[in-house]
């Protein structure tokens, strides 16, 4: 059986056109890339 | 496909041509994207569109700049009425790749027409508005803003998904699966529409399964008689010819009844409606006529107060006082006068008042002056002869009459005066006499004739007593 209070807690506010600057500014763009990137930077200083 | 520290071209070898760097796991991150790029896109062309945006996010997680990944994610955005998500995905993708990207086209459809773009933001908004509302209980308020939301942003599965789980609390099912359906044709196979399809059809199993086991009243009487077993109607009844009349007869009462209380009352009111619409459209007329005859009462009034006062102009001009009969006037005492007919001149003369010539024209007043002077002496003068004639004749009336209007026109004729006197003494009229005597003492002191009349007065004064 549902639950209603339970599963309103998985509904979200969208996105308003007002909050999309910042929703782009905010977006979390680290890729597996940048990871890579990082680890071969950090292996060659220790090497 | 280039190499991430030199940006040259990658060959099929584990290494970078140009530079010697490791590319082996770089090409392993760029495979897993794109796999996850085409399984997303596989998702899409199905409808399944949660699945695809979830796909096309693992495919950006390895490689954000899998432009690609990111369109068809926010084209997936923008499909499930997301279109704030939509349009930042397209403008990172913008940002990435400037030249030759195909959001261009996207970004330019959406800001084409601002009024959607508008009423779509509204539509988001209530939507954020229409949840706190879940949150506080208010369910009513909830529904009609997340219909109004479906109406302009039909494709905005959320919506969609929290009208249903609304309608399913209300216990509404048939509402809650009209939503789940329309929610399901966008969205082929997102899990919570799934999940409250399913939420829903045990929902309405056990209803029907409540339905089933609900015990059937028997409607038979089974017996026996002898070896064999009767089954008959728990409730039997004969249709005779008695029961026949009886149910027509009750048919009747009942269509009567019918009749009676509702036909006749709608009938009635029907009536009374028209008659009462009637009655009003009368009393608008009356009211107008009277209005109408009020407005031709003031005219009326109105008409006569001019005639009055045009009449009392004509007869200004007519009457016996009147302009024109003033000016007949003197006309004819200028003709007399002109045929030496003093007297009958000085007589039409004297019916002219003196408001008359005071209102008449300056060429009136003139002629009057001068008619008047020269007649009235000549006519004073002319009574006098006569009346004195007479006196001495004896015809002592005749004298009265004629020193009279002597006397009238010309009243400094002492003579004229005192011989009306002394024509009244020998007529024997000692009253008059007296009268006159003392008129001409009291009007000429000093004069001869004053002092022949006070001679004369207490003969007719002692007579008279």
């Amino acid at each position: 059986m549902i639950n209603f209070e339970e599963e309103l807690k998985k509904f979200h506010p969208s996105l308003e056109v007002e909050e999309a600057e910042e929703a782009i500014y905010n977006h979390d763009m680290t890729d597996m890339m940048d990871i890579l990137k990082e680890i071969i930077k950090d292996s060659k200083e220790k090497g | 496909m280039n190499c991430y520290h030199c940006g040259a071209e990658l060959a099929e070898n584990d290494f970078c041509t140009s530079c010697g760097a490791d590319v082996k796991v770089y090409k392993k991150i760029i495979w897993l994207s794109n796999h996850y790029y085409n399984e997303g896109l596989e998702k899409a062309a199905v409808r399944d569109l949660s699945g695809a945006a979830v796909s096309l996010k693992q495919s950006l997680k390895y490689n954000k700049k899998n432009i690609k990944a990111r369109n068809l994610l926010g084209l997936v955005y923008y499909e499930m009425g997301e279109i704030v998500s939509a349009l930042s995905e397209w403008v990172i993708s913008k940002n990435m790749q400037n030249k030759k990207n195909v959001v261009d086209d996207y970004i330019k459809a959406v800001q084409s027409n601002p009024a959607k773009l508008e009423e779509i933001n509204q539509s988001i908004k209530k939507y954020n508005l229409a949840l706190i509302y879940c949150r506080q209980g208010s369910m009513d308020l909830a529904i009609i803003q997340l219909k109004k939301i479906l109406l302009v942003n039909p494709k905005l599965i959320k919506a969609r998904q929290l009208l249903a789980l609304i309608h399913l609390k209300n216990g509404d099912y048939n509402l809650a699966a009209k939503e789940l359906k329309r929610a399901e044709e966008i969205d082929s196979n997102n899990t919570m529409t799934l999940r409250y399809l399913r939420e829903l059809e045990l929902v309405r199993g056990k209803k029907v399964n409540n339905v089933t086991n609900e015990p059937r009243r028997e409607n038979k009487v089974t017996y026996k008689v002898g070896n064999d077993t009767v089954i008959q109607p728990k409730e039997y009844k004969e249709n005779t010819g008695m029961s026949t009349v009886i149910n027509i007869i009750i048919g009747l009462l009942l269509g009567a009844a019918l009749v009676w209380f509702v036909v006749v009352p709608a009938k009635v009111s029907l009536t009374r409606t028209e008659a009462d619409a009637e009655i009003k459209q009368y009393n608008e007329q009356v009211a107008a006529k009277e209005t109408a005859m009020e407005e031709m009462e003031t005219n009326l009034s109105d008409l006569e107060s001019k005639n009055k006062s045009l009449q009392q102009q004509i007869e200004g001009y007519e009457g016996d006082n009147g302009v024109l009969t003033a000016y007949d006037s003197l006309l004819k005492a200028s003709a007399l006068y002109l045929e030496g007919k003093s007297t009958e001149a000085a007589e039409a003369v004297s019916g002219i008042t003196e408001q008359t010539v005071n209102g008449a024209k300056e060429g009136f007043q003139i002629m009057y002056a001068k008619i008047n002077s020269e007649v009235m002496g000549k006519a004073a003068k002319e009574y006098y002869d006569n009346g004195y004639a007479a006196y001495t004749k004896g015809r002592y009336e005749e004298a009265v009459e004629n020193l009279q209007k002597s006397f009238a026109i010309d009243n400094t004729s002492v003579m004229a005066l005192y011989y009306t006197a002394r024509s009244y003494q020998k007529m024997g009229d000692n009253e008059n006499a007296a009268k006159t005597f003392q008129e001409v003492i009291e009007k000429f002191p000093g004069t001869k004739s004053a002092r022949d009349a006070q001679a004369n007065l207490p003969s007719v004064t002692t007579t008279t007593e």
